[in-house]
């Protein structure tokens, strides 16, 4: 079966090609924007020799190369994905090239395509606290509420749908929580936010959904191989801290911080001040704090990862070690 | 096309809230910057959108979702005859502008471009000319002329407060570690890179319609351009210079320079107004706009007052950014808010055209001096 995994340069994506080739998969196409690195390369050649490793380059948003992207595969694992610029720029990298992709995948008769979407696209307001959030927790109708992110890979989910029908490839789709590791985030805007060099610690003591780079892979490169058609899937790891608790290790083992701990209730009434203010002064300061965002996101709930383990998944890097190598990894790096 | 029910009840009438009458606007290219255009337009009051257009549906989708805009289109021409707008903002890369803004003009709208203005100061003059004999009003977004320390600089000036103006400094940054930057880098198909003038064409406005008022029509102009970014192995990204230099020198004797820097630190945003009474530095960035430090006292004990002086200047400026937060006048577009407040005042015609015809053209002209003295390979 030959394998492509778009958005192979990125954070995730090049574990995902690691996973794979580690889970027995030889004939790959590792999808680019412009140059695969040399190094990573090398590594995977070295590593699997006896395996197939293609590269392919190719703009998302440019249609016109992508019939040569998907020529010959079987099997398509989406990881490529808008992580930062404008609403429009994200929804754009996210949505637009996503469209593309299976429209050029359709056409060409890919037979499978498992889509790295997200824990954004839940809608998790109406959960009480404390609630088990799993793959049964339905999606946002368009998660616009809950921001520029949220919005673009809940659309990509439902026009991944709406592809899923036309075309009838099997579907299967993977919604990581909080991916961390050596050269990824840091510090999620679940633990909190720095402003005026000072850290408001909003997650307090709701459980992080953490999961460690290399593990998500491997959850990615076990559902592209083995899940069933229309499998949904939970990813994040065991052991998971509060994010008061992360904060904590962040603060011994990386950096001091200036922490000012927010409560849920002033920070829900805060939110509310601050749309209140938002609209008032006509967007003079963003919105970027929403009661609905603030209900869906910080309100402590019990991550399931239940799903995925049936499938035989287990993470391979615990929690307390994943922490320890992201921690020093920050450590020599300095932001 | 698809709109909304409200689209449709909208739609081909004029919309009126009481007695005043509200103009109906569309947007035609839904990326980054129509966000700004939307809240902005909606932030004055003046107008009520009633379309997003773009060839790309899903982008066309996602402005009208973001923003409750009731129609959706992606096709100018069928927006243009469902929706009947009077007003079209034109936020498309510019090599469709005159296309899209003549066909606007044609159809009785008034038309606000994003800059460029035009790839060519001749694309420009056919959209002005069109403009003209539709007898509609046409402008550009050249927003930094409508920050509060640009509208200071202009009190001063009526007021006589500088003198003649001999002499002007632009400076303009980029960070091409960005956002937008990262985009451009990272695509070679990124419309930029079809501009004749790559990146500095993009930015080029920021920097000379600052300029364009003071300098006439019989200038020359020297420029150079250069890449200080280490080979990247693509010729179409390597083709870009990121570094500019240039000279003016008008036909009236007023003198300019401006640079365009995409690695110097901190990325500037200044304009440097040189006049025969007195001279200021605006920092756009900043929001401040000071005078000069001068001497007025004798030998050393002179040396002692300027950097007083100039500190009770910045508390000042300080003060007022403060108010303007305060009054919420301190958004980060609040510059586009007065822009457009008076571009929308002259269709009414409450107030003059807020940018002169003529300075546009003045300053695609200078674009195109800029692009042919630097057109060889960075």
């Amino acid at each position: 079966m030959k394998i492509l995994v778009t958005g192979a340069n990125g954070f995730l994506g090049r574990r995902i090609v690691a996973s794979l080739l580690a889970a027995g998969a030889d004939d790959l196409c590792v999808h680019v924007r412009d140059r695969a690195s040399e190094a990573l390369l090398d590594e995977w050649h070295s590593r699997h020799p006896q395996a197939r490793i293609e590269v392919r380059a190719a703009n998302l948003l440019s249609r016109t190369r992508l019939p040569a992207l998907v020529e010959g595969v079987d099997c398509i694992v989406h990881a490529a994905a808008g992580m930062r610029g404008s609403a429009a720029d994200m929804f754009a990298n996210t949505v637009v090239g996503t469209r593309n992709l299976l429209d050029a995948a359709g056409a060409a008769g890919v037979r499978r395509i498992v889509l790295v979407s997200s824990f954004a696209v839940y809608r998790t307001e109406q959960l009480e606290r404390g609630a088990r959030h799993d793959e049964q927790v339905p999606i946002e109708a368009t998660g616009i509420e809950k921001g520029a992110y949220a919005y673009a890979k809940t659309r990509q989910e439902h026009l991944f749908e709406e592809y899923r029908r036309r075309f009838g490839f099997e579907a299967v789709v993977l919604r990581p929580g909080v991916i961390y590791g050596p050269g990824g985030g840091r510090l999620s805007n679940r633990v909190g936010l720095r402003a005026m060099g000072v850290f408001f610690s909003l997650g307090g003591a709701a459980e992080l959904p953490l999961t460690y780079v290399d593990n998500c892979a491997d959850a990615v490169a076990l559902a592209a191989l083995k899940a069933a058609d229309g499998a949904r899937f939970n990813v994040v790891d065991d052991d998971l801290p509060t994010c008061r608790a992360y904060l904590r290790g962040y603060r011994r083992e990386v950096e001091k911080l200036r922490v000012l701990p927010v409560p849920y209730w002033a920070f829900v009434f805060g939110s509310s001040m601050l749309l209140r203010y938002h609209k008032a002064s006509k967007g003079q300061l963003p919105a970027v704090f929403t009661p609905y965002i603030v209900r869906s996101m910080y309100r402590p709930l019990q991550y399931s990862n239940a799903a995925l383990k049936s499938l035989g998944w287990t993470p391979k890097v615990a929690t307390a070690e994943g922490l320890q190598r992201s921690f020093r990894y920050w450590r020599d790096h300095p932001a | 096309m698809r709109t909304t029910p409200h689209a449709r009840a909208t739609a081909g009438i004029a919309l009126h809230h009481g007695s005043v009458r509200v103009l109906k606007t569309a947007v035609i290219g839904c990326g980054k910057i129509a966000d700004s255009h939307v809240e902005q337009v909606r932030a004055i009051g003046a107008a009520e959108i009633v379309a997003a257009c773009d060839r790309e549906p899903l982008m066309a989708e996602q402005l009208a979702q973001r923003w409750d805009i009731p129609g959706q289109f992606t096709d100018a021409l069928e927006m243009l005859r469902t929706t009947r707008p009077d007003v079209v903002h034109i936020a498309t890369p510019p090599d469709s502008h005159v296309a899209l803004a003549t066909m606007a003009l044609e159809h009785g709208c008034h038309v606000f471009v994003e800059k460029p203005f035009a790839l060519t100061a001749a694309d420009a003059a056919t959209i002005l000319d069109a403009a003209a004999r539709a007898g509609r009003r046409v402008s550009v977004n050249y927003l930094y002329n409508f920050e509060r320390p640009a509208l200071e600089l202009q009190r001063l000036l009526a007021d006589g407060k500088l003198g003649r103006v001999v002499h002007l400094e632009s400076h303009y940054g980029y960070n091409l570690a960005g956002d937008y930057g990262v985009a451009v880098l990272g695509d070679p198909e990124h419309w930029v890179h079809r501009l004749p003038g790559k990146l500095f064409h993009n930015v080029l406005d920021h920097v000379l319609a600052k300029i364009a008022p003071f300098v006439d029509d019989d200038f020359t102009l020297q420029a150079t351009a250069f890449r200080l970014r280490a080979d990247s192995g693509n010729p179409v990204l390597d083709a870009m210079a990121d570094e500019l230099r240039f000279t003016i020198k008008g036909g009236n004797g007023v003198t300019a320079s401006g640079t365009v820097s995409a690695h110097a630190r901190p990325a500037a945003h200044s304009l440097r107004v040189a006049g025969t009474i007195d001279t200021v530095e605006l920092d756009y960035a900043a929001r401040t706009l000071v005078r000069s430090a001068r001497q007025s006292q004798p030998s050393a004990i002179g040396r002692l007052f300027p950097p007083f002086v100039q500190a009770r200047q910045f508390r000042r400026n300080a003060w007022r950014n403060v108010a303007d937060f305060g009054r919420s006048k301190s958004h980060y577009f609040q510059c586009m808010r007065v822009l457009l407040a008076r571009f929308y005042g002259a269709i009414d015609g409450r107030d003059e055209d807020p940018v002169a015809p003529a300075q546009i053209l003045r300053v695609c002209r200078m674009i195109d001096a800029i692009v042919e003295q630097t057109r060889s390979p960075a």
